[in-house]
């Protein structure tokens, strides 16, 4: 994925000074280039790009701290590796999402502070309900964020996947990585966790609620 | 006929409303007296874009009957009426708001100094009543046009640094002469700028106004090298636009020569601000290292106890 991009500053800049532009890109230790048909900072439609990445940077954000919660309190038992490699994923995740929140220059959501602590005490709560129900929890929220993949993957390709096929590609992949994550948790026992419905669908209403919250604010 | 046509472009510019220029309902009205004039000072611009940043092409109060020739905008597909040389209203607009900057010093941000640079363009007096009578927008675009300049000067200086014809300036250093040089835009009109805060403070101009410091204040974090995806993000944006609002307002009331005083002001201002930010991140670290410490005689006390068994 990452050899998709040039990571050289003198042809980025060499490239940028060829015509007008209204902002430089940042070329500091993260210099990305999406090649010249695709997204620049002039031709994207920055209100839904400011969104998308918004969003999904809260989302890595909010999965990594769940992981947290998770390891703090299951880090030692048989699932602790289990767990531990889907936050590495989520780690990836969350630097991806950073880079590209400074590429496009897109404020972050302001409710940080509180996704970092709801998601470290969803993950520490279902999983003191044991490790089905940490299972439990992952199987949910991962379903709600692979849902929500799909729809921005939808959205980009109705305005112009020809534009958007980076971003496109790093969602699609994400997304696959998630459906890995819901996979693994019904392996291990999601569905036993106690009032496994219950939990879950409670979960996805949160979720849902996060996701329109950090669109907007 | 023309007065058909005049209607729709006067339509039009009901429709296209700006974030920064807001369309009162007389505009349409006043508009359509304005089409019929001379059209040899007619020149080409882009289309207003809904971005804030449509002035970058036109520095303060100079040459404002002179345009780059640019190609043709849409609106012109609309009817087979308009000309091909026609300027829509918001250009206009921004024509003679920029040919008023220069009465500004005379008749302060009023609807006056929009009449005279109405006149100065040969327009009719009348033109001014295309604005509100507070002079509100046109401060807005004053404002709007320096953050463009802004915006511009530190690219520019962006660009020699990474050509390595410049040196990298430490965070402080370029806060410091970001601020200084946006605030510096506004030496000429320093007399009746209270005034303008002022009205900048009005209840409908704050959407407005908040937008373009915001903005602004975004840019110059951004140039400075700002790279935070987290609530430092919102906090140093506000702490800088905390230190560039009380800089204006020292700004006002200084009569040292070419504001010494304020710059003075702006540098222990900045000091401050990163000062405190060193000392945020030594109460984080203290902070940490005193919960490893905690955590620590847990487990001793729990491996005492026997209580620390893998389950």
């Amino acid at each position: 994925m990452v050899c998709a991009f040039l990571v050289n500053s003198q042809q980025l800049f060499l490239c940028l000074t060829g015509y007008e532009r209204k902002w430089n890109l940042q070329t500091e230790q993260t210099s990305l280039r999406f090649y010249s048909t695709g997204m620049t900072l002039d031709n994207i439609n920055k209100p839904d790009i400011d969104r998308i990445i918004r969003v999904d940077h809260a989302g890595e954000y909010g999965a990594n701290r769940i992981y947290a919660g998770q390891m703090a309190v299951l880090g030692r038992t048989t699932v602790g590796p289990v767990i531990q490699q889907m936050w590495n994923q989520e780690k990836d995740h969350l630097k991806k999402f950073n880079e590209l929140m400074v590429t496009f220059r897109v404020r972050p959501t302001i409710l940080l502070p509180f996704w970092n602590v709801a998601g470290f005490a969803l993950g520490a709560g279902t999983a003191l309900l044991g490790k089905e129900g940490a299972m439990a929890c992952t199987v949910a929220v991962e379903e709600s964020i692979s849902a929500h993949y799909n729809n921005q993957m939808r959205t980009l390709m109705e305005e112009d996947p020809e534009k958007y096929k980076e971003l496109l590609q790093i969602i699609k992949k994400f997304r696959d990585d998630e459906l890995e994550h819901h996979d693994i948790g019904l392996d291990h026992d999601a569905e036993l966790a106690p009032a496994y419905s219950l939990l879950k669908t409670a979960i996805q209403i949160g979720c849902k609620a996060a996701i329109f919250l950090s669109e907007r604010i | 006929m023309a007065a058909a046509g005049s209607l729709r472009r006067a339509g039009w510019g009901l429709l296209r409303c700006p974030p920064v220029l807001r369309c009162p309902a007389q505009r349409a009205f006043y508009a359509s007296a304005l089409m019929r004039r001379a059209s040899d000072e007619q020149k080409q611009e882009l289309p207003p874009s809904s971005s804030q940043q449509r002035y970058e092409s036109h520095p303060p109060g100079d040459r404002p009957d002179q345009e780059p020739q640019r190609s043709h905008h849409s609106y012109t597909d609309q009817g087979g009426e308009e000309s091909e040389d026609y300027e829509s209203e918001e250009q206009l607009q921004q024509r003679i708001l920029t040919a008023a900057l220069k009465f500004v010093p005379a008749h302060g941000w009023t609807a006056d100094a929009i009449a005279e640079g109405a006149k100065s363009l040969g327009l009719s007096v009348a033109a001014a009543g295309m604005f509100h009578t507070d002079g509100s927008e046109l401060i807005l675009h004053f404002v709007s046009q320096c953050n463009s300049e802004l915006s511009n000067l530190l690219e520019q200086q962006q660009k020699l640094v990474q050509l390595g014809q410049a040196e990298k300036k430490k965070t402080d250093q370029f806060l410091r002469d970001a601020v200084e040089a946006r605030l510096r835009m506004l030496i000429p009109y320093i007399e009746k700028w209270p005034q303008a805060v002022s009205i900048l403070l009005l209840p409908h101009n704050i959407p407005a106004s908040l937008n373009l410091l915001t903005s602004m204040v975004d840019d110059m974090w951004h140039y400075a090298g700002d790279q935070s995806t987290d609530i430092n993000w919102y906090t140093r944006r506000a702490v800088l636009a905390g230190i560039y609002n009380t800089t204006e307002l020292v700004m006002m009331q200084d009569s040292s020569s070419d504001f010494e005083e304020t710059w003075h002001f702006l540098e222990n201002r900045i000091a401050d601000a990163m000062t405190m930010g060193h000392t945020a991140k030594q109460v984080q670290s203290t902070g940490e290292a005193l919960v490893q410490g905690l955590m620590g005689a847990a487990v001793t006390v729990k491996n005492l106890a026997g209580l620390n068994q893998r389950r």
